[in-house]
C-alpha cells in the first residue's frame, strides 16, 4: 500500500482503553486519533475523513456506538468497524453486524487480539476495495463495448451508402436502410442472398465468396431503378486466412455518370463547333488553290475574305470558351473599379458602328449616363458589346438597335432592343446556354459562336447583376440589363 | 435539260462552295439549309448532297431515308465534319455501312473538290 500511515478512529469513554489503543496502535506504525465519546468521533472524523479503521465502543454517552458507525458508513462505506465491548451479547452482535461491523473485540482484550483483529480487517478491506475495483472497471468496459456497437451500429444503419453482409452459407445477415432502399426487399435477416432480386449483384457476390486466390474484391457498375450504383463487394477473411464472407456496399453515381454524360457531350459539342469553320474556311482556301476561283482575282479575295470570316469567328469561340473555363474554375478574377455606365455603352456602340454601317442599320445610344457600377471595365464592356454585337446580327439590312441607359432605383440598367427577326418563348428559353443558336432561314446566314450569349450572363452574374430578354418572333428583342449601382 | 444535284446544309458557306464547282461542272444546283426545305423539292433531284448533323443530330440519316423513299434510285452522298459522337463512330468501313445508311458515299468536310467531282460522275454516269 502507499507510504501514508493507515489511521484509525478509536473512539472509547474510557481514557485507559483509549490511551492503550493509541500506545499499541503507534508503536505498530498506524496513526490513530482518539475521540472520548460517539459525539467527538463524529465530529473527529468529520474534520478529518479518511479514515481506514473504526474501533468503536458501544456504550458512550451523548451518541452510541451503533449510531456513530451507522453515520460513518453512510459517509464512507470504505471505512471497516470494529467494535470494542466490553458488553459482548448476542444481541449487541447481530445490531453491530446489521450496521457493518467487521469483528469484536471484547474487553479486556490484549495487545495481540487488537492488531491481530486489525491486521485481518484491513486485509478483509483491501480485498473489498479491490473487489468493488474490478467490479466498476467491468460495468464501465461493459458500457463501453455496449456503446461502441451502439455507435458502429447507428453508422452503418446511417451510411448513404447500401451496405450487405454474407456469410460463406450465402445467408446476408446484415443489410442497412440505404441497401434496403436500394434493393428493395421485406425478408429479416439473415435470409438467402438469392432471394435478392437482383442478378448482376448476387452474381457477383457469389463470384467473391468462391474465389479461391487470396482477398478479392470486385466492382460493378449496377443499374437498379433510375440510379446507378457502383457496387464494391470485398471478400472479408479471418486472421487465419479462411473466407468467412463478403462485404457488398453500393455507392449512388447517378450525379457522378450524368455529369460524365454532360461533358462528353460538351466535348462532342465544341469539335463539331471548332471543326465546322476550320472545314469550311479550307473549303475556300482548296477552291481557290484548286483554280475553282477561275484565276479571277475579284473572286479569290471574295472565297479568301469568306475563309477569313470563319477563322475569326473560330478564334473568338476560342477565347470564349477559355473566358468560360476561366469562371467555371474560379479563374477569372474580376479587377472592379467605379464604371461610368453610360460612358462604357458608348464606347461598345462605337465599336459597333462599322458593323451597323454595313447592314445600314441606325444604331443609336440615349438616356442619361445612369450611374457608375463598381465593375471590370474589360469585362463589362465585352457584355455590352456582345449585346449590341447580338442585336445587329439578328436584325436585319435597315433596322434599328436602340441601346438605353438610365438609373433605376439602385441599379443602372440597360436596355439593348431591335426590331429584328425576335425569338419563340422556347428559344427565349435556351438563349444563354452554352452552344445555342436559334436555327432558321435567317440565322442561317449569321456567324456566331453560340458563347456570347452565355458569357454575358456569367459576367452579368459575377458583377452581382442580372440579364433577361423579352421578345417575340417578328417583333425584335430586347436585352435588359440590370447592374447595382456603387 | 442538265442534271439537277440537291445540296442540303445549315451552313452558307458549304453550299455556296459546292454549288460553284458543281455548276462549273455544268449541273443544276438546288439549295436547301434544312431537311423538309430539301424534300419540299418540286422536281426529282438526280443527287442528293447532304450534311449529316443539321438542327437534329441524326437530320442526314433521317434525310437519306426520305430521300429514298421518296425518290428511289437517287443517290446520297453524306459529309460531315464531325464523325463520331460522344465516343460512338459512325464513320462507314464497309458497302454495308453505307447501305445501313442509305448513301452511296460519306466524306469528311470539307470535300476535295476533285473527290466530290469523281464520286459526282461515277454516281451519275
Amino acid at each position: 500500500m502507499s507510504g501514508e500511515a493507515v489511521r484509525i478512529l478509536v473512539v472509547d469513554d474510557e481514557l485507559g482503553v483509549r490511551e492503550g489503543c493509541r500506545k499499541i496502535l503507534t508503536a505498530e506504525g498506524y496513526e490513530p486519533t482518539v475521540a472520548e465519546d460517539g459525539q467527538a468521533g463524529w465530529e473527529a472524523f468529520q474534520a478529518r475523513p479518511g479514515y481506514s479503521v473504526l474501533l468503536v465502543d458501544l456504550m458512550m454517552p451523548r451518541m452510541t456506538g451503533l449510531e456513530l458507525m451507522k453515520r460513518v458508513r453512510e459517509a464512507d462505506e470504505d471505512v471497516l468497524p470494529i467494535i470494542i465491548t466490553a458488553h459482548a451479547t448476542i444481541d449487541t452482535a447481530v445490531e453491530g453486524t446489521k450496521q457493518g461491523a467487521y469483528s469484536y473485540i471484547p474487553k479486556p482484550f490484549t495487545p495481540d487480539e487488537l492488531l491481530l483483529a486489525i491486521k485481518n480487517g484491513l486485509e478483509r478491506r483491501a480485498l473489498t476495495i479491490e473487489a468493488r475495483r474490478l467490479r466498476e472497471e467491468r460495468e464501465r468496459r461493459l458500457l463501453e463495448v455496449a456503446a461502441e456497437r451502439s455507435k458502429s451500429n447507428t453508422i452503418i444503419k446511417c451510411m448513404t451508402d447500401g451496405i450487405l453482409v454474407i456469410n460463406t452459407e450465402q445467408l446476408v445477415v446484415l443489410r442497412n436502410d440505404a441497401a434496403t432502399r436500394i434493393l428493395p426487399g421485406t425478408q429479416t435477416v439473415p435470409f438467402p442472398l438469392a432471394s435478392l432480386a437482383c442478378a448482376e449483384v448476387t452474381s457477383l457476390i457469389d463470384e467473391v465468396l468462391n474465389s479461391a486466390s487470396g482477398p478479392t474484391i470486385m466492382s460493378r457498375e449496377v443499374t437498379l431503378a433510375e440510379s446507378t450504383y457502383m457496387v464494391n463487394v470485398s471478400q472479408v477473411i479471418e486472421p487465419g486466412g479462411e473466407t468467412s464472407g463478403a462485404v457488398a456496399v453500393f455507392r449512388d453515381i447517378t450525379a457522378l455518370k450524368k455529369l460524365e454524360t454532360a461533358k462528353s457531350m460538351f466535348v462532342s459539342m465544341v469539335a463539331h463547333e471548332v471543326k465546322n469553320p476550320i472545314a469550311a474556311a479550307e473549303g475556300w482556301l482548296n477552291l481557290v488553290q484548286g483554280g475553282l476561283s477561275r484565276q479571277d482575282p475579284q473572286e479569290e479575295r471574295r472565297m479568301i475574305e469568306r475563309a477569313l470570316i470563319r477563322l475569326r469567328t473560330l478564334r473568338t469561340l476560342v477565347t470564349e470558351l477559355l473566358n468560360i473555363t476561366a469562371i467555371e474554375t474560379g479563374n477569372f478574377t474580376l479587377r472592379r473599379s467605379p464604371v461610368e455606365v453610360g460612358k462604357l455603352a458608348a464606347e461598345a456602340v462605337e465599336a459597333n458602328r462599322d458593323k451597323s454601317r454595313e447592314k445600314n442599320i441606325q444604331l443609336t445610344l440615349t438616356g442619361a449616363g445612369g450611374g457608375q457600377s463598381l465593375a471590370d471595365r474589360d469585362a463589362l464592356l465585352m457584355v455590352l458589346s456582345n449585346l449590341i454585337d447580338n442585336a445587329i446580327k439578328y436584325t436585319p439590312d435597315g433596322g434599328h438597335v436602340g441601346v438605353h441607359v438610365a438609373k433605376d432605383g439602385l441599379f443602372v440598367k440597360v436596355t439593348v432592343k431591335d426590331d429584328g427577326i425576335g425569338m419563340t418563348p422556347a428559344e427565349k428559353d435556351k438563349i444563354f446556354d452554352e452552344f445555342y443558336r436559334a436555327k432558321n432561314d435567317f440565322t442561317a446566314n449569321v456567324p456566331g459562336t453560340g458563347l456570347g450569349l452565355s458569357l454575358v450572363k456569367r459576367l452579368t452574374e459575377m458583377h452581382h447583376g442580372r440579364v433577361s430578354v423579352d421578345s417575340s418572333p417578328g417583333d425584335g428583342s430586347e436585352f435588359t440589363l440590370y447592374l447595382p449601382l456603387s | 435539260m442538265a442534271k439537277l444535284i440537291l445540296l442540303v446544309d445549315d451552313d452558307r458557306d458549304f453550299l455556296e462552295q459546292n454549288r460553284g464547282v458543281l455548276e462549273s461542272l455544268g449541273f443544276r444546283v438546288a439549295c436547301a439549309t434544312d431537311p423538309q426545305t430539301a424534300l419540299d423539292s418540286p422536281e426529282r433531284p438526280d443527287l442528293v448532297v447532304s450534311d449529316l448533323m443539321m438542327k437534329n443530330l441524326d437530320s442526314g440519316f433521317s434525310l437519306a431515308r426520305a430521300v429514298k423513299s421518296r425518290w428511289a434510285g437517287t443517290p446520297v452522298i453524306l459529309v460531315t465534319a464531325v464523325s463520331s459522337q460522344r465516343g460512338f463512330d459512325f464513320n462507314p468501313r464497309t458497302r454495308e455501312d453505307l447501305a445501313a445508311m442509305n448513301a452511296d458515299a460519306f466524306f469528311d468536310k470539307p470535300v476535295d473538290p476533285a473527290v466530290l467531282i469523281a464520286k459526282v460522275r461515277e454516281l451519275l454516269g
